[in-house]
């Protein structure tokens, strides 16, 4: 009659309460550069705009699909360590991993190229705000990896199990956080004009 | 028990399929040099479908209260809405 009543209750939120607090402060941190980015590029157009073409749309558009491939990896590993399986999710985690690093190796080679050009956050407001929001991003991306790298390791020891996974639930959370920074990052700053 | 697991891993693939379709829109968006409030907000918009696929699908927001769902909306609600009110006010 009741078959639900042996079900386990999810209302909470995925992973250690913790983690959320810290997804929630940088999620307002990154809200409020968001935001002051679009004010200051309303008293700045014409600046912004020629600013913003100077930047690899394809590399901004290839980061995006690694990030959300990567996420990608990482639910599947979820669902792998629900299931008990910790080999399989130490293997959809390496692949997020392995992504984590295409998107830093990318983002080094944007870096890169900004700098020769001898661009940096003192070059004009567009710079400013391109430089420290994907900067500040990219401590963010690489922050992640160290986190899957733990849980990699933990995973490969046979460390969770179907009825204990919340590490692996933090940890997914914090990468996910990354990639939904990423999303609202991409076109505001590379893309609309 | 198997095929709940297939139709659970064939969700998640469609899922991750939508946004990288998105993202293609978007990039695409990009290089045809389209600019103008209706495209601005074709791209707030589907900035918005990803930002909530991810939160609700790939986070898992969508199983638990409707208070962490409504914090990631709302999130998004402001700080998008308060991106347009600027985009507007530049156009000005």
């Amino acid at each position: 009659m009741n078959e639900h009543s042996n079900t386990i209750n999810q209302e909470d939120l995925p992973g250690d309460f913790a983690i959320w607090i810290f997804i929630f402060a940088e999620m307002l941190a990154f809200g409020v550069l968001f935001v002051a980015y679009a004010f200051t590029r309303a008293q700045n157009i014409e600046l912004f705009n020629a600013s913003q073409l100077t930047l690899s749309r394809t590399s901004g558009a290839i980061n995006t699909l690694v990030l959300i491939t990567s996420s990608y990896f990482v639910v599947r590993g979820v669902e792998s360590i629900k299931r008990g399986l910790n080999q399989q999710c130490a293997h959809w985690l390496t692949g997020a991993f392995l992504l984590g690093g295409v998107f830093v190796g990318i983002k080094m080679v944007e870096f890169q190229a900004k700098f020769a050009a001898d661009i940096t956050m003192s070059t004009n407001n567009f710079y400013m705000f391109y430089l420290s929001l994907t900067f500040f991003h990219f401590m963010h991306v690489l922050m992640g990896m160290v986190i899957l790298a733990v849980i990699i390791m933990k995973a490969k020891h046979g460390g969770y199990s179907a009825h204990d996974y919340v590490g692996v639930e933090t940890g997914a959370s914090f990468w996910h956080m990354v990639d939904f920074l990423w999303i609202i990052l991409f076109p505001l700053v590379y893309i609309i004009r | 028990m198997n095929n709940t697991k297939a139709q659970s891993n064939l969700f998640f693939t469609v899922i991750w399929l939508v946004l990288a379709v998105l993202t293609i829109m978007t990039f695409s968006l990009g290089e045809a040099g389209m600019a103008g409030k209706g495209v601005m907000l074709t791209l707030l918009a589907i900035t918005m479908i990803k930002s909530q696929l991810v939160a609700n699908y790939f986070m898992g927001l969508r199983r638990t209260k409707f208070l962490w769902r409504a914090i990631m909306f709302g999130y998004f609600a402001i700080v998008g809405g308060l991106i347009t009110v600027a985009y507007l006010m530049g156009l000005k």
